[in-house]
């Protein structure tokens, strides 16, 4: 262990924590675009009709697309030359990761959406909190998934950690980085989703109680 | 006196068929040649037929192509023109007596410029292969060499060719040596521009690149990157060849091919090279070869024993490769789409292909099987009474939750790595069981919470956990569909699915965009079938749990 220590570059945890930071503004970035499609996508099914049919095919098809293979396909397919409203269209890496995890975050949000809104219909205030833990659930899903950045090169947690133990010669010391990097990301991770229970626990409370 | 004369004739003759043939130097075929040349100026000056070199010698200026960055080999600074290239150029301007008019080519136009008879000759970092053969008369002996390096920080254990399974390598898409990286187990991160690869190495985004040592041969000459960063190895040579037009250049192509010559043989190139701090060791040899009396003829530069051959890049096409680029054009045509399938037009594409499709199959199916099989594992232990059990399933999954999906996969492949040798099945193995641990967990975390929730319902004995199962179906297939969708990402760790597959294809050919969307496509439609089929499972699920 104490190999492994000396091993690690001095500016390892920093780099790392840095990478987590940008894990985190990628799964927010997601999920805010998520948010505002899943919206959308939610009202269109609760409208039911055309509006309805043709936004549960869209969130079908989004909840069947790969977010790698989206990834890639952001990647390769956009024309380097690609403009928007006139302007230069080129997506920077971190752009490619939040864009690809959108129609995961989307599907989801409009799936928690529409219970949601239901819950609203019927009255049922609390239920309809419930989209908040649920939203944070997928909020730290796509935390952990925007480490698939690493594949096209961005500076995310995982790609330090992998960067680093380029430099390990031994298995052993890799494993016990990769134990780290498990230990630094379950922490937060952990610790939202006791939250998220803790929160759900309660409103499932509040709302027996209202019942009674 | 007649027969004097006779005497005389036949003497001459003897002494003549005696004597030893001495070859005509290059220098002398050159000489006869510009002589002949120049005697048809100005009569044959306004004549279309007429060779270039004559036309040439008609203007007293020759339009050479040449490239406007590339470290070393040509660059240009406002007006100023500097690199090995551009001194060759001018060396050959002398040669010939004529003034060089040097007009910027770039990887794209340097051939069409040549055709459209632009310019006269291109020097421009070109390397001779058999296709390229076919668009342009290369001019031998050939004015450089370069290989492809592998390129990395000086601590990383690389030393050859085969240290490169399971790697990732930074390339540049449509480089001709991808291929071979690929046949050697390596991944590779494409990038448009070879500019930013040391730049992608500094920022750590690669931890190796391949690229042309002359590329890299700038870089090397900063001490900063030399003290960093080493050439691990270097493989496919490529011999670089100035180029003319194929058509109307035959006698221009001929003196240049013995200007190439003389140069190499009188240390022109070498001594242009050290000027220009670029890599000697090819020209050095080459002058080697042509100071041998064998090889310093006006012919040898003809001599197979002297002159090095193209690269054989051309790829082996499939039998069906017409008719795939018949339907190409036929979807150009009808709907102004360029569609290019480079997967379906070369065997070794077609191959890798093939491969990709049963190998994601094998993944997907594997993926599941192991999803649900962990997951009725650690249900089991996570539902047991017996803390022994039911704390080590719970540790396990609480790991598995925290660790995202790349690092788990990367984490397998460790493994697989330290405990077998690295092959297709080892990498396809590791990436199931982690898509499986992944997947499983979380799924078997639901049967355990079902099977407390029925003990807390009064429900207990043998038919408990069938009805766990049945209870935790909605979250059972939700993480089947999941893991079928991840299959994917086992492209990190090199297994040989599909979007690896792709990938290494289009490194080696066009087409990136339908060939990328061909991919989305088709993982969209096999999850969507995945989850058809996993919606019929769930049924039964709920039907068997339902049934009394």
């Amino acid at each position: 262990m104490s190999d492994l220590v000396h091993g690690l570059s001095g500016d390892f945890l920093a780099r790392f924590l840095g990478g987590m930071a940008l894990n985190f503004e990628i799964a927010a970035i997601a999920l805010l675009i998520g948010l505002a499609l899943g919206f959308v996508l939610a009202l269109g099914r609760l409208a039911g009709g055309v509006a309805g049919a043709a936004s549960l095919s869209l969130v079908s098809l989004m909840r069947a697309a790969p977010t790698f293979v989206v990834m890639f396909f952001l990647l390769n397919a956009l024309p380097r030359d690609a403009t928007l409203f006139g302007r230069p269209f080129a997506l920077s890496g971190v752009m490619t990761v939040a864009l690809s995890l959108v129609p995961y975050s989307a599907a989801y949000v409009g799936d928690a959406a529409l219970d949601a809104l239901r819950h609203l219909r019927a009255g049922t205030t609390h239920g309809a909190l419930l989209f908040l833990p649920n939203v944070t659930r997928a909020f730290f899903v796509l935390v952990m998934s925007s480490s698939a950045g690493a594949a096209i090169g961005v500076t995310e947690a995982i790609t330090v950690i992998l960067r680093e133990a380029e430099h390990l010669p031994e298995l052993g010391d890799r494993l016990v980085l990769f134990g780290l990097g498990i230990v630094l990301f379950g922490i937060p991770l952990q610790v939202a989703f006791a939250l998220i229970g803790a929160i759900q626990r309660r409103v499932a409370r509040v709302t027996a109680a209202r019942a009674m | 006196m007649t027969r004097l004369l006779r005497l005389a004739a036949v003497i001459l003759f003897a002494v003549l068929a005696g004597a030893p043939l001495r070859a005509e130097t290059p220098d002398a075929a050159l000489a006869t040649l510009l002589a002949e040349a120049r005697m048809k100026v100005p009569a044959e000056c306004e004549q279309p037929s007429a060779d270039r070199l004559v036309r040439i010698l008609c203007v007293k200026r020759i339009r050479i192509g040449i490239r406007d960055y590339y470290p070393l080999f040509a660059e240009r600074r406002d007006e100023q023109r500097f690199g090995y290239e551009v001194d060759v150029a001018e060396a050959i301007g002398r040669m010939l007596g004529v003034a060089v008019e040097f007009v910027r080519v770039n990887a794209a136009t340097r051939v069409p410029l040549l055709a459209e008879d632009r310019v006269d000759l291109v020097i421009a970092t070109m390397g001779h292969n058999t296709q390229r053969d076919r668009q342009v008369r290369f001019i031998r002996p050939h004015y450089y060499r370069s290989e492809t390096t592998v390129v990395g920080p000086r601590e990383l254990p690389v030393a050859s060719i085969l240290d490169l399974p399971g790697r990732t390598i930074c390339v540049t898409v449509g480089n001709g040596s991808n291929a071979e990286l690929v046949s050697q187990g390596a991944r590779l991160m494409l990038f448009d521009e070879a500019g930013v690869l040391p730049d992608r190495l500094k920022d750590r985004t690669c931890a190796l690149a391949a690229q042309d040592d002359s590329f890299f041969a700038k870089y090397f000459t900063e001490p900063d990157f030399r003290a960093r960063y080493s050439q691990k190895f270097g493989f496919a040579q490529v011999p670089w060849g100035m180029a003319v037009a194929r058509q109307g250049s035959s006698e221009l192509a001929r003196a240049l091919d013995l200007v190439s010559q003389i140069f190499h043989r009188d240390g022109l190139f070498v001594d242009i090279g050290r000027l220009h701090s670029i890599g000697l060791g090819f020209l050095v040899e080459q002058q080697q070869v042509w100071r041998r009396p064998a090889c310093n003829t006006a012919e040898g530069n003809r001599d197979p024993a002297c002159v090095l051959p193209p690269l054989n890049a051309a790829l082996q096409p499939t039998s069906f490769a017409p008719q795939v680029a018949a339907v190409e054009d036929w979807v150009e045509a009808k709907s102004g789409v360029d569609l290019q399938l480079p997967m379906l037009k070369t065997v070794p594409a077609w191959s890798l292909f093939q491969d990709g499709v049963a190998y994601t199959l094998v993944l997907i199916a594997g993926a599941l099987a192991a999803t649900l099989g962990f997951a009725l594992l650690l249900g089991a232990a996570m539902g047991a009474r017996t803390p022994l059990l039911r704390w080590p399933a719970r540790l396990v999954t609480m790991t598995l939750q925290s660790s995202p999906i790349v690092l788990t996969l990367v984490i397998a492949a460790a493994i697989a790595h330290g405990l077998f040798v690295v092959t297709t099945p080892v990498l396809l193995g590791a990436a199931i069981a982690a898509l499986g641990l992944t997947n499983g967990s979380n799924a078997g975390q639901a049967i355990g919470e079902a099977m407390w929730s029925l003990r807390a319902e009064g429900v207990s004995g043998a038919g408990l956990f069938g009805r766990a199962v049945g209870r935790a179906s909605t979250q059972i297939v939700a993480f089947l569909v999941n893991a079928a969708k991840g299959t994917p990402i086992a492209s990190f760790i090199g297994a040989p699915e599909l979007l690896s597959t792709l990938t290494d294809i289009t490194s080696f050919s066009s087409g990136r965009a339908t060939t990328y969307t061909i991919l989305l496509v088709f993982y969209t439609v096999v999850v969507m079938g995945v989850v058809w089929l996993c919606g019929r499972l769930q049924r039964w699920l709920e039907r068997r749990t339902a049934a009394p």
